[in-house]
C-alpha cells in the first residue's frame, strides 16, 4: 500500500515538474527579453539570459509622464478593479444565492433565460451600451468600466454552482429555527462560499484590469485610462513590433500588481472551508 | 416566519436591474442591427431576413463562405482547445492534491501567471518562440517548417497558446473542489481495495460534479468567441484555414472599409444560437448523468 | 464585513462623484489615431501651438481604434470631436455619408491654406466632387529599405543607381544567395502589388464605378511577384521578413516610410531607402496614404471654433516640420522645401517631380475592400499556396458582395439623411 502511494507521489511531481518547466520558459524567455535591446532580439534567436542587459526599455516607458503616464494607468487599473471587484462579491453572493436556495415560481427559466441571452457575442453592442454610458454621464469616468461588467452571467453561475453542492438541510434546520433568508444568507451560506467568493473576485478584478475593447471606446481622456488600454497606446499604429524589449517590459510591469494580488489571494483559495461542503458521494 | 413572498426580489432584483441595461437593452439592439443593413455612419435600415438568408443560402456570396468557413475553424477550435482546457488543468490540479505533494501554491503559481499576461505580449512571445529564424524550434530541434504558416501546426501553435495562458481559472475551481472532498470517503475506497485511477473516477470526478458542469459550460463559451490567438499567431492563415467566426464578424462591422454591420450582427446572433444549443445541451448531459 | 464593505463602497462612491469631469467649451478636441510614437511627436507639436497661447487651444486624444470610436460617438451623437485627423482611404465614403464639413470657411479664414502650398497627391487626397474636405499633415506609404552592407557583399548597389531596382535585377541572384538570405521580403505584400498595378497601368475602379480586381494587369502584377518567390529570393511564407530585414539577412525589405524609427533602433542595420521595385525601369510607384485633418459635423461646433481651428491648420503648415521626425513625408511645401528637412531619410520622396510624381494615393470609394481583400490572399496567391485565377476571382467576389451590401444601404441611407436634412 505505501509502495503504491509512494509510486503515486512520485508520478505526481514529475508531472507537475514538466508542465511547470514548460509554463515556465516562455515566462523567463519573456522577462529576459524584455532587457535586452532590439538588436539583441533579431541578431541573438532563442535564448534565455541577455547577452547585453539594458534596463532603457523600463527607463523609456518610465519616463514618459505625460502622454504615457503608466503609473498613473496602473493607479487606475488598481481604482477600477479594486471597486469593480468588492461590488462584484457582492452582487454575485446575493444573486447566486437568490437563483439556488429560494424557491420562487420561474426562478431556473429566469435564470436560464438570462444566461442564454448572456451568451450572444457582443458586437455592435458597444453602440447601444455607449449611449447608455452617455446618459448616465459616465464616458471617462471609472464607472463606465465598473459597472456594466457587473451584469454578467458568469461568475453568478459559479456561485450558484457551488451552492448548489451545500445540503439543503442547513437551510432547513434553520429556517425551522425561525431563520429567515437574510439571516440564513448572512450566518450560514456566505461563510461557506468565501472561498469561492475569493476565487470569483480574482476573476473578476483580473478580467477588468485585462478588458481592453471596452475602456478604448469610453475614454479619450488619457489621465483617466486604465493601464490596458493605455498600452496599446504605446504600440505602433502599424503593428510591426517596433519594440520588442518595450512592449514586454510595459506588459511586466502591468502585471505586477495582479501577479501581487494573485500571490496573496491564492492561500484563501483552499482554505479549511470544505468547499463541496458534506457532498455524500 | 419572516418569509415575505417578495423577498427572492431583495436577492436577485439589483442584478436583474443591471442585466436590463447593461446586456438585454444592447442585445436586443444587437439583434435588431442583424434584421437591417448599417454602415454604423447613417441610421440603419430595416432589410428583413436578407441577411440571414445571404449568409446561410446564397451560395455565391461570399458572407457565405465566410461565415461557413468561419464556423467550421471555431468548431475545430472548440472541439479540440475544450478538452484540453478541462483535462490539463483537472490532471493538474489532482497531482497538486496529492495528499504528499508539497509546494503546492508555488506549482499552482506557476501554472496560473501565463494568465495575468496581456495577450499581446503572450502572443509575441509566442511568436519569437515559433519564429523559423529565431525561435526555439529551429534552434533546439532543426526544424525549419515555418509553425504558424503550415498546418497542422498553425493550429498546434493556436493550442499551445491557448492552454498555456488559459487554463489557470479552471485549475483553481478543480484545485478547490478538490481540495473539498472528504477524506473519509477516499479511505474507505482504499479500504475496498481501490486504486488511484479507481478512487479519481468514482470519488473525485462525481464530487465536483457542479464545479464542472460550471467549467464545461463557461470554457465552451469562451472557445467560440476566440479572435486574439488566432488574429495574432497565424492572422487566420496560412489560407483562412485558421480564420475564427468572431475574426470574420470584427473585420465585417469594425474591419477597414464601410462597416457591414448588418451581416456581422446576424452572424453574431447565429453564432449566439449555436452556443446556446450546445451548453444547454452539456448542462443538460452532464446535469442528468451526474443525478 | 459587510458593514465594512458596504463602508468602502460608500467612500469610493462618494470620492467618485466629487471627482466628476467636465469639458472645456473653448478647447479644440482633436482626436488622432497616432499611437506609439508618432503620437509623441504630434504631442509635441500640440503642445507647441498651445504655447502660443490660443485663443482655442487643443486637447490630442490619441485612440487605438479611431474609427470605431467615431461611429461610437456619431451614432449617439455625442462626444464628437471638433478636429479628427484621418486617413485617406475613409475620405470617401465619409463624405458620400455627409459625415463631414468641407473645409471652405476654415480656407477662407486662413488664406494659405491652399492647394499650391501642399503636396498635391495629398491635397487632392480630401477632394470628393469638387469639395475640399479635408487639409493634409503627411503622405506616408510604402517605401523600399535597403541593407547597405549586404548589397555590396552581393555586389548589386549599382541596381540603385537609377533609384529603380527592378524585378529582372533581383532575379539575377537566384541561386546565388547565401543559405538563409534572401532579396526581398513580404513585408505589406498588398501596398506594393498596389503600386506595380500602376506600374502596369491597371486600376481599380471600371468605367462604371465598379471594383477592379479581377484584372490582366493585376495578373501580371502576381505573376511577377511570384517569379521572386518561385526563384527562393522571397522571405519565405509566415516568417516575420520585418524581422528578418533587421536582423541583416535580406537586401531589401518593402515596409512603410514610418518603419525608418524602429530599423535605426536596431544598431549595427546600415540602410538606406529607394523606391518600391517595379517591373520596368521606366516607371515606379510607391503606395501611399495621408494624414488629413477633417471637421466630423458637429453642431456644437461654433464659427469662432472654426476660426480656432484654421489658426491650428495653419500653423501646423509652418511648423510641421517636427512631424519629418516621425518618419513621414510631410505635405507643406514649405516644411518639405525647408533645408532642415533634407536630414530626413524620406526627403527622397520629394527630391523630385519625378518622385513625388511616384506617391499615388487611391482614392476610389472601395479601395478600402479592395485593400482589404489583397491583404487576405495576396501572401497566399504569390507563395503558391493558392491558385492565380482562384485568388483573383475570390477577391473580386469578396470586393463585389461588400460593395453590393454598402450600395443596397447607400439607396437607403440617400433617403434617411434628407429626412434628417428636412429637420434641421
Amino acid at each position: 500500500m505505501t509502495k503504491r502511494k509512494n509510486i503515486s507521489k512520485y508520478l505526481a511531481y514529475l508531472f507537475l515538474i514538466i508542465v511547470c518547466l514548460i509554463w515556465v520558459i516562455p515566462m523567463i524567455f519573456g522577462f529576459m527579453t524584455s532587457f535586452r535591446s532590439q538588436a539583441e532580439v533579431v541578431n541573438e534567436g532563442f535564448r534565455l539570459l541577455p547577452v547585453d542587459w539594458i534596463v532603457d526599455n523600463y527607463i523609456k516607458i518610465l519616463d514618459n509622464t505625460s502622454s504615457a503616464p503608466i503609473l498613473r494607468w496602473i493607479g487606475n487599473s488598481i481604482f477600477i478593479s479594486t471597486t469593480h471587484t468588492l461590488l462584484v462579491v457582492v452582487i454575485i453572493s446575493l444573486t447566486g444565492y437568490g437563483y439556488s436556495r429560494m424557491r420562487f415560481k420561474g426562478r431556473d427559466v429566469l435564470f436560464f433565460t438570462l444566461m442564454g441571452i448572456s451568451f450572444f457575442p457582443n458586437v455592435v453592442n458597444i453602440i447601444p451600451m455607449y449611449r447608455i454610458i452617455d446618459i448616465l454621464g459616465w464616458v471617462n469616468t471609472s464607472w463606465a468600466m465598473i459597472v456594466p461588467g457587473l451584469a454578467g452571467m458568469g461568475n453568478i453561475f459559479l456561485v450558484r454552482q457551488f451552492m448548489k453542492g451545500i445540503p439543503a438541510e442547513l437551510d432547513e434546520s434553520a429556517r425551522v429555527d425561525g431563520a429567515g433568508d437574510f439571516t440564513i444568507y448572512f450566518k450560514i451560506i456566505l461563510p461557506l462560499i468565501k472561498p469561492v467568493l475569493i476565487v470569483a473576485g480574482l476573476f473578476s478584478f483580473i478580467g477588468s484590469w485585462n478588458d481592453f475593447l471596452w475602456p478604448v471606446i469610453v475614454y479619450t481622456d488619457v489621465k483617466r485610462m486604465p493601464v490596458t488600454a493605455g498600452l496599446l497606446l504605446l504600440q505602433d499604429i502599424y503593428g510591426n513590433y517596433q519594440m520588442i524589449g518595450q512592449l514586454m517590459s510595459s506588459a511586466i510591469l502591468a502585471i505586477i500588481p495582479t501577479l501581487l494580488l494573485f500571490l496573496f489571494a491564492q492561500k484563501y483559495f483552499v482554505s479549511a472551508i470544505n468547499l463541496n461542503a458534506g457532498i455524500k458521494g | 416566519m419572516n418569509n415575505n413572498k417578495h423577498s427572492h426580489w431583495f436577492f436577485i432584483g439589483p442584478h436583474i436591474i443591471l442585466f436590463l441595461v447593461f446586456i438585454l437593452i444592447p442585445s436586443i439592439y444587437g439583434v435588431y442591427a442583424s434584421f437591417t443593413n448599417w454602415n454604423l455612419m447613417t441610421s440603419p435600415t430595416w432589410v428583413g431576413l436578407d441577411n440571414y438568408q445571404t449568409i446561410l443560402f446564397n451560395q455565391d456570396s461570399s458572407f457565405h463562405l465566410e461565415f461557413f468557413n468561419g464556423l467550421k475553424n471555431t468548431l475545430i477550435f472548440v472541439v479540440i482547445s475544450v478538452p484540453l482546457m478541462i483535462i490539463i488543468p483537472l490532471l493538474i490540479a489532482t497531482a497538486i492534491e496529492h495528499k504528499d505533494v508539497k509546494f503546492k501554491n508555488f506549482f499552482q503559481s506557476i501554472i496560473y501567471i501565463p494568465g495575468l499576461i496581456s495577450i499581446s505580449a503572450a502572443a509575441l512571445i509566442w511568436s519569437l518562440i515559433f519564429n523559423s529564424q529565431l525561435g526555439v524550434m529551429s534552434n533546439l530541434f532543426g526544424s525549419d517548417t515555418v509553425w504558424t504558416a503550415t498546418q497542422p501546426y498553425a493550429w498546434m501553435t493556436i493550442f499551445i497558446m491557448t492552454v498555456w495562458g488559459g487554463i489557470g481559472g479552471n485549475m483553481i475551481i478543480y484545485r478547490a473542489s478538490i481540495s473539498g472532498v472528504s477524506e473519509d470517503l477516499y479511505e474507505s475506497a482504499e479500504i475496498d481495495g481501490a486504486g488511484p485511477i479507481r478512487k479519481f473516477f468514482s470519488i473525485t470526478l462525481p464530487s465536483i460534479r457542479f464545479p464542472l458542469i460550471y467549467t464545461v459550460v463557461m470554457t465552451t463559451a469562451g472557445a467560440f468567441n476566440v479572435f486574439g490567438q488566432p488574429l495574432m499567431m497565424t492572422n487566420g492563415g496560412p489560407r483562412e484555414s485558421t480564420s475564427v467566426l468572431m475574426m470574420y464578424i470584427r473585420d465585417l462591422a469594425f474591419g477597414s472599409g464601410q462597416s457591414i454591420a448588418g451581416i456581422a450582427s446576424a452572424m453574431a446572433v447565429l453564432m449566439g444560437m449555436i452556443i446556446l444549443i450546445i451548453s444547454a445541451a452539456q448542462y443538460y448531459v452532464m446535469n442528468r448523468n451526474s443525478a | 464585513m459587510k458593514r465594512k464593505l458596504s463602508m468602502i463602497t460608500f467612500v469610493i462612491m462618494t470620492v467618485f462623484l466629487l471627482a466628476g469631469c467636465g469639458s472645456d467649451e473653448n478647447v479644440i478636441e482633436f482626436w488622432t489615431p497616432l499611437t506609439g510614437e508618432d503620437g509623441a511627436y504630434m504631442d509635441q507639436l500640440v503642445e507647441d501651438y498651445n504655447a502660443t497661447d490660443p485663443e482655442y487651444p487643443v486637447n490630442h486624444v490619441i485612440t487605438s481604434d479611431l474609427y470605431t470610436q467615431i461611429y461610437t460617438v456619431l451614432q449617439s451623437a455625442s462626444g464628437i470631436p471638433d478636429l479628427t485627423l484621418i486617413h485617406a482611404d475613409r475620405v470617401p465614403s465619409f463624405a458620400k455619408n455627409d459625415l463631414l464639413v468641407p473645409m471652405d470657411n476654415v480656407m477662407s479664414l486662413q488664406t494659405e491654406l491652399k492647394e499650391d502650398n501642399y503636396l498635391p497627391e495629398a491635397w487632392n487626397a480630401g477632394i470628393v466632387d469638387g469639395t475640399q474636405y479635408t487639409i493634409p499633415l503627411d503622405i506616408h506609404g510604402s517605401a523600399m529599405y535597403y541593407n547597405i552592407d549586404l548589397m555590396e557583399e552581393y555586389g548589386v548597389t549599382h541596381w540603385l543607381d537609377d533609384d529603380i531596382v527592378t524585378i529582372d535585377e533581383m532575379l539575377e541572384l537566384e541561386g546565388k544567395m547565401a543559405e538563409g538570405q534572401y532579396v526581398v521580403n513580404d513585408a505589406l505584400l498588398g501596398w506594393v502589388a498596389l503600386a506595380q498595378l500602376q506600374n502596369y497601368g491597371g486600376d481599380i475602379e471600371g468605367s462604371n464605378g465598379e471594383p477592379t480586381v479581377n484584372t490582366p494587369e493585376m495578373r501580371s502584377v502576381i505573376e511577377d511577384l511570384r517569379s521572386i518567390n518561385d526563384a527562393g529570393l522571397m522571405t519565405p511564407f509566415g516568417e516575420d521578413g520585418y524581422l528578418m530585414f533587421q536582423s541583416g539577412n535580406v537586401l531589401f525589405s518593402t515596409d512603410g516610410t514610418w518603419s525608418r524609427l524602429a530599423h535605426e533602433q536596431v544598431e549595427g542595420l546600415n540602410f538606406g531607402i529607394t523606391n518600391v521595385y517595379s517591373h520596368s525601369a521606366d516607371i515606379f510607384h510607391n503606395r501611399s496614404s495621408a494624414h488629413l485633418f477633417s471637421m466630423l459635423r458637429n453642431e456644437e461646433r461654433t464659427a469662432e471654433k472654426e476660426a480656432g481651428i484654421a489658426d491650428f491648420l495653419e500653423f501646423m503648415r509652418e511648423n510641421s516640420i517636427d512631424w519629418a521626425e516621425a518618419g513621414q513625408i510631410v505635405a507643406s511645401r514649405e516644411v518639405v522645401e525647408a533645408d532642415d528637412y533634407d536630414q530626413f531619410m524620406q526627403s527622397f520622396y520629394t527630391k523630385n517631380e519625378k518622385e513625388e510624381d511616384s506617391l499615388f494615393i487611391y482614392t476610389y470609394e472601395h479601395y478600402p475592400y479592395v485593400a482589404e481583400a489583397l491583404d487576405d490572399y495576396i501572401a497566399d496567391i504569390v507563395h503558391g499556396e493558392m491558385d492565380i485565377d482562384e485568388g483573383l476571382e475570390e477577391m473580386q467576389r469578396f470586393v463585389d458582395d461588400r460593395v453590393a451590401e454598402g450600395d443596397a444601404e447607400l439607396e437607403d441611407a440617400a433617403d434617411a439623411v434628407e429626412d434628417f436634412d428636412d429637420e434641421q
